[in-house]
């Protein structure tokens, strides 16, 4: 059997599962075990992606799915290695870059995980002092290794997001939840700090369209619904109105959801120092930025909206204004534009049924793509999870052509038409076991992460989390190299006496 | 001046020999993989050797094992319909540690803490009627399960009483546009 030697580029959820399911399809009993090797490279430090840079710090549970791929990385046919930016140019300057035909170079079998990490900006809202991105605030609260600054809490009274999904309601939530609420979970000491000197009062949520369009999900309205602190503004009662009869009928979820806004927030307005809206029929035209000596607050220009008969939103002809202190846009993600395979009509990689299609439409071989690199940003853990086990049956199903490999009920991915294959870019037969010399030289000098070091620095976390009362404290860069360098002093302390030890014995 | 190495070697011994002995017991629960430069390898869970075997996560069974024919009859079934695995539980479980223990293909993600709907499955009507209605977080959760049915539920959420002997649990299929871009509106 020829081996499969698969270098994933990422490691979050879907790189996590994606491989796990190839490692459990192949046991280590089986005969063909020992020709799956499996390489996952991060241009982060730590592994698992958007479970540790995006999963919003109040929802802790999310982030047992990394006890699967603590499972999993426990199998020695899979190795980690982060802080290697591959290909596109790197957001974080610690990184070690590594060019992608290096890397494949040492492959026979190559996965982009790589996800959807560049955020879609609004063209009437250019980034500047009073207009954010959401993907900053999430990495500032996370303290994702590209530092973000942290918003100037202390002077905004009053923040509007752009945009009604999930991402939104989450920075939402960090922004109205009291930080004492917050202390206890897996936020940031310094992050704490600047949440405890926060002068919001009130919190916009801007969308195009209605409720039922609305992209966030049930639980997280609910979660908003029960701020402690915070009261929803009274919603228009006709855009709660159920649909006329005949009119298309509600999914569950826009029926809870309906049903979540009638009711209101537990807190009845009037009765909180924070508030919240959700401004429906909205769409941004503009933002005027004040005179600094004169004023604070930027002015947001709105227009009006009504759905057409394709339920897009269209103008009205009728205008606003909002006065507010920050603007932040969530309006989803598109993968990195200077990616290898990267299609700009899509914004993600193009793919067939998780092979890797180039611009010509001919497949390439033994590439492939998974999770929001392959689908856009789109989906909750479970269909990531279910894509990825559908890649490795196509991964499998792809290196054992005569095997029918059918672990997820999937249609529609018929075996590779030799005739429509691009020309190889990985080579057929390579050492096993090799990584490229420039990860082995950044691996003996303290540049480059593996999975037994991230054990090492998840521990200590914890355990300064333990001391101070929470989930964990996380650690920075330079935290984290002078923490494994003076672990690996103290390893190799202890293996010197040993062996001074033995030798003492001995003579 | 021997005799001064001798001891700090004795103790150097000993010092090793209890971080030796605490990584060798850390590696039986698989915890470290040892630093490269030590090279020690780590023990896994073992799997069964079956060619294509897709096997649940590993479980080291918190659940136990009724003596047969006393337990309670669940019958498993894949999303075709066909039968997978009859089993015998206790009164107690849930679907999610069942399945677990018993090697069938469901997952959980989130380890039964009603954050994820990866433990969705399809029960039998007259069955799913005498389950008392899931509260509000596990109906949010649902909202969101691929193929959701009248009767579905989330494994991790449902506690097996007597009365639901001879229950069917079906495993959901996934969407069959998997990998068609687009078309359909999910959430993030």
């Amino acid at each position: 059997m020829a081996p499969i030697k698969l270098a994933i580029i990422g490691s979050g959820p879907s790189a996590f599962y994606v491989a796990s399911r190839l490692l459990s399809l192949l046991p280590s009993t089986s005969p063909q075990a020992s020709r799956l090797k499996i390489h996952m490279y991060d241009r982060l430090w730590a592994p698992h992606g958007l479970v540790r840079y995006g999963v919003a710090p109040d929802h802790p549970e999310v982030k047992n799915c990394t006890h699967k791929f603590d499972s999993a990385a426990e199998d020695p046919r899979l190795r980690f290695f982060g802080n290697i930016n591959i290909g596109t140019p790197s957001v974080i300057p610690h990184t070690l870059p590594l060019s992608l035909s290096t890397l494949m170079s040492h492959y026979t079998h190559l996965l982009f995980s790589t996800g959807c990490t560049v955020p879609i900006l609004h063209s009437a809202l250019p980034p500047s002092t009073y207009c954010v991105p959401a993907l900053s605030l999430v990495h500032w609260y996370t303290q994702h290794p590209s530092s973000p600054p942290p918003p100037p809490l202390e002077r905004l009274s009053h923040i509007t997001l752009i945009g009604q999904g999930n991402v939104s309601l989450d920075i939402a939530r960090m922004l109205l939840t009291p930080s004492s609420e917050l202390a206890k979970y897996d936020v940031p000491a310094p992050v704490l700090a600047v949440l405890e000197r926060s002068a919001i009062q009130h919190v916009s949520i801007v969308g195009r369209r209605g409720p039922r369009q609305a992209a966030f999900t049930t639980k997280e309205l609910r979660e908003m619904m029960n701020l402690s602190d915070a009261s929803l503004v009274p919603l228009d009662p006709a855009l709660l109105k159920a649909p006329a009869d005949g009119a298309e009928s509600l999914t569950r979820q826009q029926s809870r959801v309906l049903q979540l806004l009638q009711k209101g927030s537990r807190n009845k307005p009037g009765t909180t120092r924070k508030t919240w809206s959700l401004d429906f029929f909205r769409s941004p035209t503009g933002l005027i930025l004040p005179d600094p000596s004169l004023s604070q607050q930027a002015t947001l220009t709105l227009a009006h909206t009504t759905l057409d008969s394709s339920s897009r939103a269209v103008s009205t002809g009728e205008t606003s204004t909002l006065s507010t202190s920050l603007v932040v846009t969530s309006l989803g993600h598109r993968a990195d534009p200077s990616a290898a395979w990267y299609d700009p009509a899509l914004g993600h990689l193009r793919t067939v049924g998780g092979r890797v299609i180039d611009a010509a439409g001919r497949t390439m071989r033994n590439v492939y793509a998974s999770g929001w690199a392959a689908t856009g940003a789109r989906g909750v853990l479970a269909s990531t999870m279910m894509d990825a086990y559908a890649v490795a049956d196509v991964i499998l199903r792809d290196a054992f052509p005569g095997e029918d490999i059918q672990t997820v009920p999937v249609v529609g991915v018929d075996s590779i038409d030799e005739k429509a294959l691009a020309e190889d870019v990985l080579p057929k037969e390579v050492d096993v076991d090799s990584i490229p010399p420039e990860v082995e030289a950044g691996l003996r000098d303290g540049r480059v992460t593996d999975y037994e070091g991230w054990r090492a620095i998840n521990a200590e976390e914890v355990r300064r989390g333990e001391a101070m009362g929470k989930e964990r404290e996380r650690m920075g860069w330079q935290e984290v190299e002078a923490f494994l360098q003076s672990r690996d002093n103290s390893l190799t302390l202890s293996y010197w006496e040993y062996a001074a030890g033995l030798f003492d014995l001995i003579k | 001046m021997s005799s001064i190495l001798k001891a700090r070697s004795a103790l150097a011994i000993v010092r090793c020999d209890v971080i030796m002995r605490q990584r060798r017991v850390l590696l039986c629960h698989g915890e470290l993989s040892g630093s490269p430069r030590l090279q020690m390898r780590p023990l896994h869970f073992g799997y069964t050797s079956n060619a294509f075997h897709s096997s649940a996560v590993a479980s080291h069974g918190s659940i136990t094992r009724p003596e047969p024919g006393t337990g309670i009859k669940l019958h498993f079934k894949d999303s075709k319909g066909s039968p997978l695995k009859t089993v015998e539980v206790n009164e107690g479980d849930d679907i999610l540690s069942i399945a677990h223990e018993h090697d069938i293909d469901l997952e959980g993600a989130c380890e039964g803490s009603v954050a994820c709907s990866t433990c969705h499955v399809i029960l039998s009507p007259e069955h799913y009627d005498l389950l008392p209605e899931p509260e509000d977080d596990e109906n949010d959760m649902l909202d969101m399960a691929f193929g959701l049915t009248d009767t579905s539920r989330l494994g991790c959420q449902v506690k097996i009483t007597r009365e639901l002997d001879e229950m069917s649990v079906t495993l959901p299929s996934a969407t069959r546009n998997m990998f068609v871009d687009g078309k359909k509106p999910t959430h993030h």
